[in-house]
């Protein structure tokens, strides 16, 4: 039966891709697609099309929307909180000023650079907000409540930059930070593979613990789970893909916190199913959200950081609604 | 590492344990030995250290000073599973996570029997059919848990220490917040437990009644030291009562049980006793 579901979603990711990839400016047919990814016969144009321009982009999103909803799994479990996201964790704040530091401060730092210092950045958020979490063990309130102290102590040096940084400097930095598949190429794609994917089979691996930890530490440890090694374990696969997404794409909202909770609607908390299945989920919203962004008002693009928080805010609506009603 | 205990290593000691919260010590330099077999009812006043004891000697909690043994040696040495799959401990106030099954939450008992990435297997599948068989809630195993009485949800939670198969089980307030029935049925249940399943159970309890009614052995505790331990008729007795809860109480004997049980007078008054 979740078999069935499973294998549903991936069709759905195939055809996701597959509308991505022949819708825009230049339509290209189905046909054409599917003839240049099987290496068949097809006009150079529509090969130059999809292969160099749609492709990484596609596979971009796929795999940032992917890494992002198995974070926002893991990040829920380990908070046992549904409105739990990888952003409590400072990843945003931190790859944001890292970022700010990067392209505010142009000229000492190349911007190749830009995708390492993101995730860079992400990374040492999350393991100082970690670090100082710790006493004797880190609770998750603790975890919280510090996420928030320094997340609001990284935002405010990000805003300290753009208020002294050069305006030009200060608008792409913008532009980064509502977070965009522009800019889309190979390079990107492979921080996916070679973080993303690692930290996904990780995550996938603890499914069990994720179903025992969501119980609370003491019923955990009673049943003989190392509790600390399990939430750190989490703790820095979350890092790495949240790190790798934002490192990717720029932070992108609201598609850690909805993946996982589709996939839990429609497949069960069990960890097992529920993380293969929210992967499935996000990598499908974000093909399709960017597809929006770059549709909507086109020949104009939109950042899809901002067709995904357009998407995020009536989705709160609808758990408001639905809480209120049940 | 994956030997089964042994089942004759069920003898719990705790050898001058002092155990605490930050500043504050809950139990001082205690030591006591937990009888290897049979029902073990902890009984004191709020606060004198019964849940505390109860968690530090199932690793819980970390000790400050001394040590817990079981079956000769110091839990310490324990794997985390290992521990796990000798002493099975139910605390109190879980809150499952939402949308779960009865069999979900059961399952969560195989935890320490099964290896890093091992596959969920027969045996597991019988001991989770087993446990809830005895706890008798199989036909309640697909449904979901927020649908559940507070009789039943208790059932469920002690079908999950069952499948953990462990010769040493640990309850703490079992029957806090059950009705009268529910809580007769919980305790005919660890009854049956001990006398069929050779299990060794160890339960904090409130009711000084059903604790005298159902249980081997007593341990009173007050201010986190031992103030009597023993076989129920020579626990249960007022002089001990009026020590350890400031009540005097007279204790009778039960026509229909043959077993003790106790009519509380009042606070008792001050005096000089010993």
């Amino acid at each position: 039966m979740k078999g069935v579901g499973l294998l549903l979603l991936v069709v759905l990711a195939c055809a996701s891709a597959l509308l991505a990839l022949a819708v825009g400016d230049q339509p290209v047919p189905p046909g054409d697609v599917l003839a240049v990814l099987s290496g068949g016969e097809a006009s150079p144009v529509s090969r130059v099309i999809v292969e160099t321009l749609r492709l990484p982009r596609v596979v971009l999103a796929l795999l940032v929307g992917a890494a992002l909803a198995v974070a926002g799994t893991a990040t829920q479990a380990l908070m046992r909180n549904p409105l739990a996201e990888p952003g409590i964790l400072g990843i945003n704040s931190g790859a944001a000023l890292a970022a700010m530091v990067v392209i505010v401060g142009a000229g000492t730092i190349p911007e190749s650079l830009l995708p390492v210092m993101a995730f860079g950045g992400a990374l040492a958020m999350t393991l100082a907000i970690y670090a100082l979490a710790w006493r004797n063990g880190a609770t998750s309130l603790r975890i919280i409540l510090i996420g928030i102290g320094l997340g609001a102590l990284a935002g405010a040096g990000a805003t300290f930059l753009s208020v002294f940084g050069p305006v030009a400097e200060v608008q792409r930095a913008m532009v980064w930070m509502a977070g965009s598949f522009n800019d889309a190429r190979w390079p990107k794609v492979w921080w996916l593979v070679l973080l993303g994917i690692p930290a996904m089979a990780l995550v996938w691996g603890m499914a069990r613990d994720l179903d025992l930890i969501g119980f609370g530490d003491d019923l955990a440890r009673a049943r003989g789970q190392r509790v600390e090694i399990v939430r750190a374990g989490t703790v820095l696969a979350t890092a790495m893909l949240a790190g790798a997404a934002v490192a990717g794409a720029g932070p992108i909202a609201f598609v850690g916190l909805a993946a996982p909770h589709i996939a839990r609607r429609l497949f069960g908390p069990g960890h097992a199913v529920l993380i293969p299945a929210a992967a499935l989920t996000g990598a499908i919203l974000l093909v399709l959200a960017d597809l929006a962004a770059r549709r909507v008002m086109a020949p104009a693009q939109l950042p899809v950081g901002l067709a995904t928080a357009m998407l995020g805010a009536p989705f709160f609506g609808y758990l408001l609604w639905k809480r209120r009603h049940e | 590492m994956n030997n089964p205990p042994d089942p004759v290593s069920r003898d719990m000691t705790a050898d001058r344990l002092s155990v605490g919260y930050a500043e504050r010590e809950i139990i001082r330099d205690l030591s006591v030995t937990l009888s290897g077999t049979g029902f073990t009812g902890l009984l004191g006043p709020n606060g004198s250290g019964k849940s505390t004891l109860l968690r530090a000697m199932a690793r819980l909690h970390p000790v400050s000073s001394g040590r817990v043994v079981l079956g000769g040696q110091d839990i310490q040495r324990f794997g985390a599973k290992d521990m796990a799959r000798r002493v099975g401990l139910l605390a109190q106030g879980a809150v499952p996570p939402e949308g779960l099954s009865v069999a979900d939450l059961v399952r969560q008992g195989r935890y320490p029997h099964r290896a890093l990435f091992g596959r969920w297997s027969g045996a597991d599948e019988t001991a989770v059919a087993r446990a809830m068989a005895m706890a008798s809630v199989t036909e309640l195993a697909e449904r979901p848990l927020d649908s559940l009485s507070g009789g039943q949800r208790q059932r469920v939670w002690i079908a999950m220490v069952l499948a953990q198969e462990t010769p040493i089980l640990m309850l703490d307030e079992p029957t806090t917040y059950l009705d009268l029935a529910h809580q007769i049925d919980l305790m005919e249940l660890i009854r049956r437990l001990v006398d069929r399943e050779r299990v060794t159970v160890v339960a904090v309890l409130h009711d000084l009644n059903h604790a005298a009614r159902y249980c081997d052995h007593l341990i009173m505790l007050k201010d986190g030291r031992i103030e009597a331990q023993g076989p129920v008729a020579e626990v249960f007795v007022p002089e001990v009562i009026a020590r350890t809860f400031d009540v005097d109480a007279a204790v009778q004997t039960d026509p229909f049980s043959g077993k003790p049980y106790c009519l509380p007078r009042g606070r008792r008054v001050a005096e000089s006793t010993s």
